[in-house]
């Protein structure tokens, strides 16, 4: 190779090609059998002048096969299910075919039209998959292997060359996907029911044909493995002098019932004790909820419109500035014009309400979590599923614990909503500086003068962003709430969807969004003012 | 026990790492080095069996790059740390044995400390940061409001009472945190590198300020820095630690002219001795002069000097002399410097 001169002229690229023989040498090693063509080809790549058009012919006839000798996985995958697919349509032509000639032979011609029509769009379907399919990873077999090579390249333990043994591997694949595959598409599947018709008459000791007991364990749902004794019924009645007995009845069916049933009535039967002998708890719980209830709505619906909403704007203006306050007004006129005045106190009254739990219990529990490692390892977890569950589910447990209306309402709230309070006030104590923690301690702090003026007055930013987001996600699971009973704004929404009465819901959804803007504006504010 | 030791620790190990007391053990019989300590037991070798005290009133300086576990070391006089193995006593009392109580009053009371990163409380003013010992020991708003007043006149800040710690520059803020500590009027003062954040005029500024503070107010510091000349002008005595040892301890004239190993020596090698060196340690004997110079009677017409008089004067003397510099203990001969010795001296 020529060594040019720094600042000779450019000339040696014109006169003298580059050496390629490395390049080419890896690229042999690398592809072994035909290292030639591939070398060649990655060469093109590499300087990019591979043109659109080029294909590689074994990957097009050989398909997913060659690249399962050449240890390609992804274009294998890509050319397997390219294929599998085409042939799943060739299986559902052979089964309308046989569908049309059954409707052919019982004298139902609609059905023989409708067949054969969908007979040959799974025709068309197979082939142009098939031959489409083929294109395609002809078209990117190079392609894909330049790139295989070059990781190749970086950890040499990655597939190389072609070995036959590769190509037993994916035959494996391809003889567990696709007979059984190709079967389910060929034939009407059994559906559920049936094959827990199948079921029972096994149970009973009929005769049932093999092939529809074959179909339903392997081309139907999941075959129900497990049968289980149907539980006993329990009920609870009160006794005369107000003590509760238990009753148990055998159950009204003797058949086995699967996992799913076997389990949720053996719940049902749990809550049902629970409430019959533990009901003062609950009872206990929704009476407390009730009482501050009591107290937030004397404020907000119990006292008259004028001054409650003097109140609301001057407080507004007060906390948030007399932006916020004009806008408050406005709010609040929205909500008087058009008949929501009550509905949305009470709307109001729920949040303040749940809000008030959610940080009363918030802020002890996450300065639990940030004091202590059993707090943590307890609580997290727990925290972790409160936000991973969809807010419908926790109306649930509230209404099978504490019937409907307005506390279960704030209780599942509460649950939704506080995860936050506790979080952002671990974060916040967690991130004081040590050396500020240090310096307290130095001056002889003691463990609680440390967490009262020092770690709670620097987590404060955090605690109030946490008050903030509680407010914000109590005002929309209040409103889910309006589904149990919980009433305000929700019931509106909840109440016009069952009517179909698309007007007056939107108009109470407008005003949802409105009292949202308005809290959300005004805690903020307050927040940074 | 000597009497005016206010601050003595005695044999302190701290390793930290779940495996501390195997390692400990390990260590102490087979004399392993921090490396090797790492890796059989996970634990890192903090403070090594260091011995100190500290005397009533003196500053006492240690001295080490970071890493040398000196931050840590200081930490177990007021116990924000408990050491491995050892005692530290405070006016003779044990640190390790005393109560959480009686800790917690020790250190409202007796001993102030001051943080390289000011740490001061972001929250609340300058004054109620400076008050914030008194206050954690119950005392009332008007003592707390009179004595804060007062020490922010001492360090030169009256009128920042009522500004918020952020408000200040870093000399400002590190000025609070030393009024901070000395809110309570603890008879110890434990300094964490204080001015190594801060910019280098302002940390003289305040090195000078703290020297007359300290004199002033009798206190006993302990002072941690990484900085060599900080050390030397600031230190009653130097301590120089190296991988949790202590390597040396003398006076600044000590470690300068007799460095204990080559670690010391590298350190001070650069450092200008003009005022840390004094005449005593490089005048001649009156009789050994006569005899090369034969001149002595001339001795009362040359520049004199006090023993204890440090290079850089001697050179102010000397410049456009022909004659050497007499050194005279209480009118009485004690030696004679020369051009050349003072000229070596400075060389070192």
């Amino acid at each position: 190779m020529k060594v040019h001169a720094p600042g000779g002229q450019d000339g040696g690229q014109a006169t003298a090609p580059p050496d390629n023989s490395d390049s080419l040498a890896s690229f042999k090693e690398f592809a072994g059998p035909r290292g030639d063509r591939y070398g060649r080809t990655f060469l093109r790549i590499q300087q990019a002048k591979l043109p659109g058009y080029h294909l590689n012919t074994s990957a097009l006839i050989g398909g997913f096969l060659w690249a399962a000798l050449r240890g390609n996985w992804p274009l294998f995958w890509i050319g397997f299910a390219a294929d599998m697919v085409a042939a799943v349509n060739m299986a559902l032509v052979h089964k309308y075919d046989l569908a049309a000639v059954q409707a052919a032979a019982d004298g139902k011609d609609f059905l023989v039209q409708r067949y054969d029509g969908w007979s040959d769009a799974h025709l068309q379907a197979a082939l142009i998959l098939f031959f489409a399919g083929r294109l395609l990873l002809g078209w990117l077999a190079d392609r894909l292997y330049y790139h295989h090579y070059t990781r190749w390249r970086i950890n040499r333990s990655l597939p190389s060359g072609q070995t036959i043994k590769r190509l037993g591997v994916g035959m494996l694949a391809v003889l567990l996907v696709a007979p059984l595959t190709i079967y389910r598409a060929s034939q009407f599947a059994p559906d559920q029911r049936s094959c827990i018709k199948l079921a029972h008459m096994i149970q009973d000791g009929e005769q049932v044909p093999l092939k529809d007991r074959f179909d339903c364990w392997t081309i139907s749902e999941f075959p129900t493995l497990v049968w289980l004794q149907r539980p006993p019924q329990y009920s609870f009645p009160r006794n005369d002098d107000g003590t509760r007995s238990i009753v148990v009845k055998e159950p009204s069916s003797q058949r086995p019932v699967n996992l799913n049933n076997w389990l949720s009535e053996h719940i049902d039967q749990g809550i049902g004790y629970m409430k019959a002998f533990y009901g003062w708890l609950f009872d206990g719980v929704t009476r407390w909820i009730r009482v501050l209830l009591n107290a937030v709505e004397a404020v907000f619906v119990g006292t008259p419109w004028i001054v409650t909403s003097l109140m609301l704007v001057m407080a507004a203006v007060k906390l948030a500035g007399s932006r916020m306050g004009v806008f408050t007004a406005a709010v609040l006129i929205y909500m008087m014009l058009f008949g929501f005045w009550q509905t949305a106190m009470s709307t109001i009254s729920l949040t303040v309400a749940a809000t008030v739990i959610c940080v009363v219990a918030g802020l002890p529990l996450g300065i639990w979590v940030a004091k202590s490692k059993v707090g943590a390892a307890v609580v997290t977890p727990a925290l972790d599923i409160m936000q991973t569950i969809p807010s419908f589910v926790y109306l649930l447990p509230a209404v099978a614990f504490f019937s409907v209306g307005k506390p279960p309402g704030i209780l599942a709230t509460v649950i939704f909503a506080m995860p936050p309070m506790v979080r952002l006030t671990a974060l916040g104590i967690q991130h004081v500086p040590a050396s500020t923690k240090e310096a307290a301690l130095a001056f002889g702090a003691s463990p609680r003068q440390l967490l009262l003026k020092v770690e709670l007055p620097l987590a404060l930013p955090s605690i109030m962003a946490g008050v903030n987001q509680v407010v914000m996600l109590s005002l929309s699971m209040v409103v889910i709430a309006a589904i149990i009973g919980a009433g305000g704004m929700g019931f509106i929404v909840v109440d016009a969807l069952a009517r179909t009465q698309v007007g007056r819901g939107i108009l109470a959804g407008i005003g949802i969004a409105l009292i949202a803007m308005m809290i959300d504006r005004v805690v903020q504010k307050a927040n940074r003012m | 026990m000597d009497e005016r030791q206010v601050i003595e620790a005695r044999e302190v190990w701290k390793i930290f790492g779940e495996r501390a007391e195997e390692a400990l053990r390990a260590v102490r019989q087979d004399g392993l080095h921090k490396a090797e300590v790492l890796e059989r037991f996970g634990a890192v070798v903090a403070v090594r069996d260091v011995d100190f005290a500290v005397e009533k009133g003196e500053i006492f300086c240690i001295m080490g790059l970071s890493g040398s576990g000196k931050s840590t070391l200081v930490r177990h006089i007021n116990r924000l740390i408990q050491p491995t193995h050892g005692q530290i006593l405070v006016n003779g009392q044990d640190m390790g044995a005393l109560s959480a109580e009686e800790l917690r009053a020790l250190r409202a009371s007796r001993i102030g400390m001051v943080f390289q990163n000011m740490a001061l409380l972001p929250h609340r003013t300058v004054r109620d940061n400076i008050a914030f010992a008194l206050e954690l020991r119950n005392t009332d708003p008007f003592t707390c409001h009179q004595s804060a007043n007062g020490l922010l006149e001492t360090v030169g800040l009256a009128g920042y009472g009522d500004a918020m710690p952020s408000e200040l520059s870093g000399g400002m803020q590190q000025r609070v945190g030393l009024a901070r500590a000395l809110a309570a009027d603890p008879d110890i003062l434990l300094m964490d590198e204080p001015f190594s954040a801060l910019d280098p005029l302002i940390r003289r500024g305040l090195q000078d300020e703290f020297l007359v503070l300290s004199r002033t107010m009798d206190k006993t510091t302990v002072f941690i820095t990484h900085d060599l000349d900080e050390a030397m002008r600031l230190g009653s005595r130097i301590g120089i630690m190296r991988d949790g040892e202590m390597v040396q301890i003398g006076t600044p004239e000590d470690i300068i002219l007799h460095p204990k190993d080559g670690y010391v020596a590298d350190f001070v090698q650069g450092l200008s001795r003009l005022k840390l060196v004094f005449a005593h340690r490089i005048m001649e004997r009156p009789e050994i002069y006569d005899k090369s110079h034969g001149n002595l009677a001339d001795a009362d017409t040359w520049p004199q000097a006090h023993p204890k008089a440090d290079l850089n004067s001697l050179v102010s003397l000397i410049v456009g002399q022909q004659c050497p510099i007499a050194i005279r203990d209480n009118g009485k001969l004690a030696g004679i410097v020369t051009k050349d010795a003072l000229l070596k001296g400075i060389q070192g």
